[in-house]
């Protein structure tokens, strides 16, 4: 197993160095730069060229389009992630403020969705061709189905403005200091991020709790005489847990970068909302960094979901 | 020959003038959107009436040239009322092709704008012109405002048709200055009108200025050389929680004697006197000379040099005790009233200034109003080329600032009451060009009614009052700002959570949802702000 870490990780350096060639290629081939973003419009007759041009260049943006790509990922080796062109903030400063905020969000919606959409999801296979069954699977069609903003803006209508009991938005408050003093910003996107993830694990343990259970080992299981709930359980939810990390590990990348729509409703300071920000400003360090961690994190999950996989199921032998 | 170069010049010098252009009324050139009867019958066949009741809800007015209404528009401009018969007459008149297809472009990206689009097309298709409309996104000023290397011939060197666009103007010349001798993507040369920019930008005497203005409304209403459409209007909303005890109301976009010191609001429930706004920074706060009065953080943190009122004329000094202009203009002089600190405690001295106007001169986005002033100061093309150290014409001797002008202009008052200095030591080893990428916006130092306390990027910015402001210490004890560009997506949750106490918003579409909240009170203000159809005229490649 060692040898096969070792060489997926070694894989890992130019997969990453590819996808981030082909990403700065996409935002080179984006009409506009950082400082064509910082004018207005309405006012772009009235500018002085020679200054932008100054700017352009004091910001190296003169120089050809493999120098400025070589240059960043010279730096990026040497563990230097460069700085926001739009505000000169260092991006390790913006990595670090704005990671933390997503992780959280992405954490709890993980972990929520995990336990509580494993466990509806094997009820229903139990329960199949029942009434519950029936219920959960209209539920979970519906959670996957409706888009995440849809969830937001009822969830902001009914439990921020007509209970009161969430705030709108943000992630904290002045005087805020621990997590507990933020946990009423993070119930909401935490659960309207959930919702989509819990229906999508359940539906896909059912489906593998119902392929085990018609397996000849749960057969073999229960001619032996075991008890039913260790019959599901530990014979029939091991093997259909298989799936189900499978999807959970693809899923966590896509938190990291995908929870934009959550982080836009709820006003969440995460770095979604920054990837956003900065890719329609054409701020291609920060844009190049957290496409890198992105990729990184699929990467890396890809590699944790295939060691797993191995644990969890005996059959498979990595490397063969 | 030569008689007959002599003739044709002197067909172009009758041709450009407005009483001759008009009366012959046919193109200029192969485009027929050079034909004024066929810009006429597009002005002819837009009912904006409706536009603005529809689409707009009645929040936006019926533009009837490119001025606000005031002292400076004349009042006899032909409105070109809705009549698609006499557009479709005009257009027959003019021999219009009805197969050809035109290209209308536009660059905001609101809902409103994407419906008036699809109305725009409606309107024109109804009298036989076929209009294709497309966002322009990215590098907007190489699409938008690239000027052909002939200026009277073209070609242009956009290739559109129409573009959608608006002036929002600090100075009323800003209307018309691209009219100015090859400074128009779109116009080909107009001889008179660049005499009449020159004239209101050469004089300081608003009689002289009316003049220009008049001259220069007629020619554009009477030859169609662009559309206005409608005056945008700008709201201030606040909460009933909010008193601004007899301040007055302004154009929020700019700075202006808001008498913010002197507000006061209602405690929340626990007994503080907290306001909640919007336009926070999401990552740094924006250089002040940028977009000058735009964002709320900025104008709470910053004095100017003098100050304006609600309509931007310049009232009096606010940081300057005094000031006067020399009797040929070309020299301004203030002295800063005497005490004034920075929110560190350190004082704000004449150097300081000094620093802020040479930066400022060299800062490339500093706005153009303010930059134009700053470039008409003597040796401003060598200080901001580089070729000098210092910039010549300004000089400071205790609390007194001097200016000397190479040449006149005419809004140096305007663009003083727009300027706040900035604490030069915070700046040492920057370079101007790239002052934005300084630290010092992560949590600037200021000299305005609030300091900023703490700052949690992207999250919310909290604003103290600065004890011992020279106007008094503000009343309201807590601002807290949320995150948002000036248009602010989430302005009517936050509203209706009651955590927006005031400020202001361009979007129409805001409107009814904030006079829908019994606690909020909207104010709408005319503002100098047209939005209009700019039309290609040029012969052009995809003509």
């Amino acid at each position: 197993m060692l040898t096969y870490i070792i060489r997926r990780v070694l894989i890992l350096i130019p997969m990453a160095f590819v996808i981030c060639f082909l990403v700065y290629l996409g935002l080179e081939l984006t009409p506009g730069d950082a400082v064509s973003h910082m004018i207005n419009p309405d006012a772009a007759g009235s500018m002085n060229p020679a200054q932008l041009e100054a700017l352009r260049q004091s910001l190296g943006l003169g120089q050809p389009f493999h120098v400025r790509f070589w240059s960043w990922f010279t730096n990026l080796l040497q563990g230097n992630f460069g700085y926001s062109m739009s505000g000169g903030v260092p991006i390790a400063n913006i990595i670090a403020t704005r990671l933390p905020a997503t992780l959280e969000l992405a954490a709890v919606a993980l972990v929520f969705s995990t336990v509580i959409g494993s466990l509806l999801g094997v009820v229903s296979a139990l329960k199949r061709g029942s009434k519950t069954d029936s219920a959960l699977t209209v539920i979970g069609m519906l959670g996957v189905s409706i888009p995440e903003f849809f969830f937001g803006l009822v969830a902001i209508s009914i439990f921020a403005l007509n209970l009161g009991w969430f705030p709108v938005g943000g992630r904290s408050m002045p005087g805020y200091l621990t997590l507990w003093d933020r946990l009423p910003h993070m119930v909401m996107p935490a659960m309207v991020l959930s919702i989509m993830l819990t229906a999508g694990v359940m539906r896909y343990a059912r489906s593998s709790m119902l392929d085990a259970l018609s397996r000849d080992f749960i057969k073999t299981a229960r001619s032996k005489g075991l008890p039913e709930w260790r019959v599901n359980l530990l014979h029939g939810f091991r093997v259909a847990l298989t799936p189900v990390v499978v999807l959970i590990g693809f899923r966590l990348p896509v938190l990291i970068g995908g929870s934009v729509i959550i982080e836009q409703v709820f006003q969440w300071p995460g770095i979604g909302n920054e990837f956003i920000s900065a890719v329609r400003s054409q701020d291609y360090p920060v844009v190049m960094t957290i496409a890198l961690l992105s990729v990184m994190a699929v990467l890396v999950a890809s590699l944790i979901v295939d060691i797993l996989t191995a644990v969890i199921d005996p059959r498979v032998r990595l490397g063969e | 020959m030569q008689f007959k170069k002599l003739i044709a010049v002197g067909l172009a010098a009758l041709m450009s003038t407005t009483a001759i252009g008009h009366a012959l009324a046919q193109p200029i050139n192969e485009n027929p959107l050079s034909d004024p009867r066929v810009r006429k019958a597009i002005a002819y066949a837009i009912d904006m009436d409706t536009i603005i009741e529809t689409i707009f809800e009645g929040q936006a007015v019926r533009a009837i040239g490119m001025l606000p209404d005031g002292p400076n528009k004349p009042t006899d401009l032909i409105h070109y009322d809705y009549d698609p018969d006499k557009a479709r007459a005009l257009l027959a008149e003019a021999g219009w092709d009805s197969s050809r297809e035109l290209d209308m472009v536009y660059y905001y990206t609101d809902q409103a704008t994407a419906d008036l689009m699809a109305a725009l097309q409606a309107y024109l298709a109804d009298v036989g012109i076929i209009v294709n409309y497309r966002l322009v996104e990215g590098d907007v000023a190489s699409q938008i405002s690239v000027v052909p290397d002939d200026p009277v011939n073209g070609p242009s060197k956009v290739t559109w048709d129409f573009l959608y666009g608006a002036r929002a103007a600090l100075a009323l010349q800003e209307y018309f200055n691209r009219y100015a001798y090859g400074l128009k993507p779109m116009i080909p040369n107009i001889p008179r009108m660049n005499e009449l920019v020159a004239k209101v930008n050469g004089t300081t005497d608003p009689e002289v200025q009316r003049e220009g203005y008049f001259e220069m409304e007629h020619y554009i209403n009477e030859n169609v050389t662009q559309i206005p459409l409608y005056y945008q209007q700008l709201y201030t909303y606040e909460s009933d929680r909010l008193h601004r005890n007899d301040a007055p109301y302004g154009n929020e976009q700019y700075n202006y004697n808001w008498g913010v010191e002197n507000w006061t609001i209602d405690p929340d429930a626990s007994g503080k006197a907290v306001m909640y706004t919007n336009a926070g920074p999401a990552q740094f706060f924006e250089v002040p000379w940028q977009n000058l009065g735009i964002w709320v953080a900025n104008k709470f943190a910053f004095d100017t040099v003098l100050e304006a009122d609600g309509s931007l004329t310049p009232i009096g000094g606010e940081m300057a005790d005094t000031y006067e202009i020399s009797e040929d203009g070309l020299t301004f002089t203030f002295t800063l009233k005497d005490g004034l600190t920075w929110h560190d405690g350190e004082p704000i001295t004449a150097d300081d200034v000094v620093w802020s106007i040479g930066a400022a001169a060299k800062f490339p986005v500093t706005h153009p109003v303010v930059q134009s002033t700053l470039k008409k100061i003597e040796g401003a093309d060598a200080f901001i080329k580089g070729e000098a150290d210092t910039l010549a014409g300004v000089s400071a001797e205790g609390n007194t600032v001097t200016v000397k002008f190479a040449t006149l202009d005419p809004n140096v008052l305007l663009s003083f009451s727009q300027f706040a200095p900035l604490p030069a030591k915070y700046f040492e080893g920057v370079d101007p060009v790239t002052l934005q990428q300084a630290p010092y916006w992560q949590k600037p130092i200021g000299s305005g009614p609030f300091k900023i306390d703490e700052v949690v990027m992207n999250d919310y910015t909290t604003l103290v009052p600065f004890e011992g402001y020279h106007k008094g210490t503000p009343k309201i004890e807590q601002i807290i700002a949320r995150p948002s560009s000036d248009n602010d997506g989430n302005l009517l949750v936050n509203a209706q959570a009651q955590k927006a106490d005031f400020g202001y918003t361009k979007a129409a579409g805001d409107v009814p949802g904030l006079e829908a909240l019994d606690y909020m009170n909207v104010h709408p203000i005319d503002i100098p702000y047209t939005r209009m159809l700019w039309i290609n005229q040029f012969p052009h490649p995809t003509n």
